[in-house]
C-alpha cells in the first residue's frame, strides 16, 4: 500500500472518459437516455432529474478538426470546431449515443454552431442572457430552466416531481462539495497533488456515471492524499512557484500547459475554469424553490461571455489569496474574442494585486509546444 | 573550491554567441554561425573560449541559453533568453527599465524594476518585428544585413503595410516592379518592425525617464534604434556588448544559482 497505490487512483479517473463509454453503451441498451452538453451554465440538475445521464462533449482533440473545417471557417475556436467536428464524424461515443443535446447563447461561434449541429442532432439551446445581475435576466434565464424542464419531459416522456430535482440538487452538490475538498487540498504549501493529477480527477469526474460509486472514489482519494501528506510524503517540492490557472475551458489537447508549467518549477494549485472553481466552487440552495434556486446558481458563473463579468473576477481574486498563489497564467484559445478582449481586464485585476500575470494564446495541435513551454519558463524564472 | 569562472553560451536560430565570465565581469566574447547543428557551434566557441584563455573544461561553470539550449550535452545550467537578455542587459547599463531583443525567430520586450524581470511580451507567433522579416527583406532588395544603415533615411519610407513577412515580400516585389526606390523600401521595412516593437512597449506601459537597452545582433543598426524610439517616444540605447547580453546573461544567472546553492 502506500506509495505506489496513488498513481492508480489518479489513472482511475484519467481513464474515467474512455472507460465510459462501453458504460454508456451499456446505460443505452437499458434504455437510460443520454443528453449531451456543451457548457457549465447547463443545469445538469434538471437532466439527472429526469432519469437521464448527462456527459459534457465539448472536445479537447484536434482529432476532426480537419472535418470540421470543410463547413466550418478555419480561424475559429478550436474547441468549436472539433465538437462540431466529432459530431460531423461521429467519433465520439457520447455524442454518437446522446439522444439529446443541450447548448446555450454562449459566444457567437459556439451558438451559430448549435444551429448547423441542429442538423446533425436532437438540439436545445437555451437562452443564456449576457447580464447576471438585473431582474429581467433572473427571470429569463428562471424561464430557460422551466423550459429545459419542459423539453427534457417531453422527449423523454417522463415528468420530473419535486422529490425528483431536489434529490438531483442534492446529490450534484456532494460531488461539488467533494471536488472543492479535492483541489482545496492544494491550499497546502507544498500541495499534496501536482496540477496535472488535480485535473485528471476533476475532468473524470464528469464521466463517471454512477453516482453513488463516484462520490465513493471521491471520498477515498481525498483520504488517501490526506494520509499520505500527514505521513509526511511531499511530491511537490517546496520551491515549486503556485500557479492559478484561468481562462478557456482546458483538458486533453491544452493540458500541454500544465505540463510546460510543471517541467519548468512550477506546479498549479487551483484552476479558474470550466474544468474546475467555477463548476463547483458554489453550491445550489437546497431550501429554495429547486428551479429558481438552480437558475440562481447558474446565472452566476463567471464567464467572459457575460458583461460585465465581475464574477470571475471575483473567484480569482479569492482563489489567489487563498492559494497563496505567486503567478497566474490565462489560456485563451485561439479565436475565442470574449477571452482574448477580456485578458486586458484581467491583467489589470491581477497585476493590481502585485501578482505577476501571463497570457498564452493555443490551440489544440502540438505544433507550438516548445513555445509555449519557452514562454512560461520564462515566466517561472522571472518570479525565482 | 567554487568556481569562479562562467562560460554563457547563447545557442540562437542564426547565431550562437559565448561569453567568458570572470570576477563578475565579461572577459572574452566571441559570435559564429550556429549552422544546422547548434550542439557543434556551441562547442567550438566554448573549446575556443578555454583555449584562447588557458583555462580547462573542469575550472569553468557552463550554462546555456537561446533556442538550441536544450539540445547542448555540456551545459549545467539552462535559462530561457527572457531571463538570460534581462540579467546580461542589466549589468551592462543598469540603470535600464527594459530590454529589446530583436531575434531571429522572435522579438520580445521586457520591463525591469528594481533589478528584476516584472513582465515582458514575446512575439513568436508570426515573422513580422522579427529578425527573419529583416533578412527576408534584405534579401528581396539585395542589401547586406550589415549595411542597412548606409542605405536609409527614415524620413523618406514608403510604407510597408502587410504584417505578414510572406505577403510583404509580394508588396516588396511589387513596389520594387514599380520603380519604387530601394532605400524607400528598406526604411518602410524599418518602420514597419518599430512599429510591432512600439505595440509591444506600450503594452507593457514603459515611462519616459529610464533607457530601453537593445540587445542582440540588430542593435548595431541605429537606424533601426532610432525607428523604434521614435515610434515608442522613449530612449532606446545600445552597448558595445549588446549582442551579447544573453549569452553574458546565462553566466550571471547561473553565478546567482551556484552562489544560492
Ligand atoms: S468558458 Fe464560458 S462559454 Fe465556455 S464552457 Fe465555460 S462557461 Fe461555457
Ligand atoms: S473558448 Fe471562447 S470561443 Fe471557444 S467556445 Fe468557449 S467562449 Fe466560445
Amino acid at each position: 500500500m502506500g506509495k505506489n497505490q496513488l498513481p492508480k487512483d489518479f489513472e482511475n479517473f484519467a481513464d474515467a472518459r474512455k472507460e465510459g463509454f462501453l458504460k454508456i453503451k451499456n446505460l443505452k441498451d437499458q434504455g437510460v437516455k443520454v443528453v449531451g452538453t456543451f457548457c457549465t451554465y447547463t443545469p445538469v440538475e434538471v437532466i439527472m432529474a429526469s432519469g437521464a445521464v448527462s456527459v459534457g462533449i465539448c472536445s479537447f482533440s484536434d482529432e476532426t478538426i480537419p472535418d470540421a473545417e470543410r463547413v466550418l471557417p478555419r480561424n475559429l475556436c478550436p474547441l468549436i470546431k472539433s465538437s462540431y467536428g466529432f459530431a460531423l464524424t461521429e467519433k465520439c461515443p457520447y455524442m454518437y449515443f446522446s439522444d439529446l443535446l443541450v447548448g446555450e447563447t454562449t459566444c457567437d461561434g459556439k451558438k451559430k454552431m448549435y444551429e448547423l449541429l441542429g442538423e446533425l442532432k436532437d438540439m436545445h439551446v437555451m437562452q443564456l442572457p449576457q447580464t447576471q445581475t438585473d431582474e429581467i435576466s433572473k427571470e429569463m434565464w428562471y424561464r430557460e430552466v422551466l423550459a429545459l424542464k419542459a423539453r427534457v419531459e417531453a422527449d423523454f416522456g417522463v415528468e420530473i416531481t419535486d422529490e425528483d430535482i431536489r434529490a438531483a440538487i442534492r446529490l450534484k452538490n456532494e460531488e461539488r462539495k467533494l471536488l472543492k475538498e479535492l483541489y482545496e487540498l492544494s491550499k497546502a504549501c507544498p500541495p499534496p497533488i501536482s496540477g496535472a493529477e488535480q485535473l485528471k480527477v476533476l475532468y473524470g469526474s464528469q464521466f463517471k456515471f454512477d453516482y453513488e460509486a463516484k462520490l465513493q472514489e471521491l471520498r477515498e482519494i481525498i483520504d488517501k492524499i490526506r494520509q499520505d501528506y500527514a505521513k509526511g510524503e511531499r511530491p511537490v517540492p517546496e520551491s515549486a512557484k503556485r500557479i492559478l490557472i484561468t481562462g478557456c475551458p482546458l483538458a486533453g489537447a491544452t493540458e500541454k500547459v500544465v505540463t510546460a508549467i510543471e517541467e519548468s518549477g512550477g506546479v498549479v494549485v487551483g484552476y479558474e475554469n470550466c474544468i474546475g472553481a467555477k463548476t463547483v466552487d458554489k453550491l445550489v440552495d437546497e431550501n429554495e424553490e429547486p428551479y429558481k434556486a438552480l437558475a440562481d446558481r447558474y446565472l452566476q458563473i463567471g464567464c467572459s461571455v457575460m458583461t460585465p463579468d465581475h464574477n470571475r473576477f471575483e473567484l480569482l481574486e479569492r482563489l489567489i489569496d487563498e492559494f497563496k498563489v505567486d503567478g497566474v497564467v490565462e489560456m485563451t484559445l485561439q479565436a475565442c474574442h470574449t477571452y482574448a478582449v477580456e485578458t486586458e481586464s484581467l491583467r489589470r485585476v491581477v497585476q493590481g494585486k502585485g501578482i505577476p500575470f501571463i497570457s498564452v494564446e493555443t490551440d489544440y495541435s502540438a505544433a507550438d509546444t516548445a513555445q509555449l513551454k519557452n514562454r512560461l519558463a520564462a515566466f517561472l524564472e522571472m518570479m525565482a | 573550491m567554487m568556481k569562479k569562472s562562467f562560460i554563457g553560451i547563447d545557442s540562437g536560430s542564426t547565431m550562437c554567441k559565448a561569453v567568458l565570465f570572470q570576477d563578475s565581469r565579461p572577459v572574452d566574447v566571441l559570435i559564429s554561425k550556429t549552422g544546422w547543428n547548434p550542439k557543434v557551434s556551441a562547442r567550438q566557441n566554448a573549446d575556443l573560449l578555454l583555449e584562447r584563455n588557458r583555462l580547462a573544461p573542469e575550472d569553468v561553470v557552463f550554462a546555456a541559453t537561446g533556442y538550441g539550449r536544450e539540445s547542448l550535452d555540456f551545459t549545467e545550467h539552462v535559462f530561457t533568453e527572457i531571463i538570460c537578455h534581462a540579467f546580461g542587459g542589466m549589468h551592462l547599463v543598469p540603470k535600464v527599465q527594459g530590454v529589446i531583443d530583436i531575434g531571429g525567430q522572435d522579438s520580445k520586450v521586457i520591463r525591469i524594476s528594481n533589478g528584476k524581470v516584472v513582465d515582458f511580451l514575446m512575439n513568436d507567433k508570426c515573422a513580422a518585428g522579427t529578425g527573419r522579416f529583416l533578412s527576408m527583406a534584405c534579401e528581396s532588395l539585395g542589401i547586406e544585413l550589415a549595411n542597412i544603415d548606409g542605405f536609409v533615411n527614415l524620413e523618406e519610407f514608403t510604407p510597408i503595410n502587410s504584417m505578414c513577412a510572406v505577403f510583404a515580400e509580394s508588396e516588396i516585389i511589387g513596389l520594387l516592379s514599380t520603380g519604387t526606390d530601394r532605400s524607400k523600401i528598406m526604411a518602410g521595412v524599418l518602420q514597419s518592425i518599430a512599429q510591432r516593437i512600439r505595440q509591444m512597449i506600450e503594452r507593457l506601459g514603459f515611462s519616459p525617464g529610464a533607457p530601453l537597452l537593445m540587445t542582440g545582433g540588430l542593435s548595431r543598426s541605429k537606424a533601426l534604434l532610432e525607428a523604434i524610439a521614435k515610434a515608442a517616444g522613449l530612449e532606446i540605447i545600445t552597448h558595445a556588448y549588446a549582442p551579447y547580453a544573453g549569452a553574458l546573461g546565462a553566466c550571471i544567472c547561473a553565478q546567482q544559482r551556484v552562489a544560492a546553492g
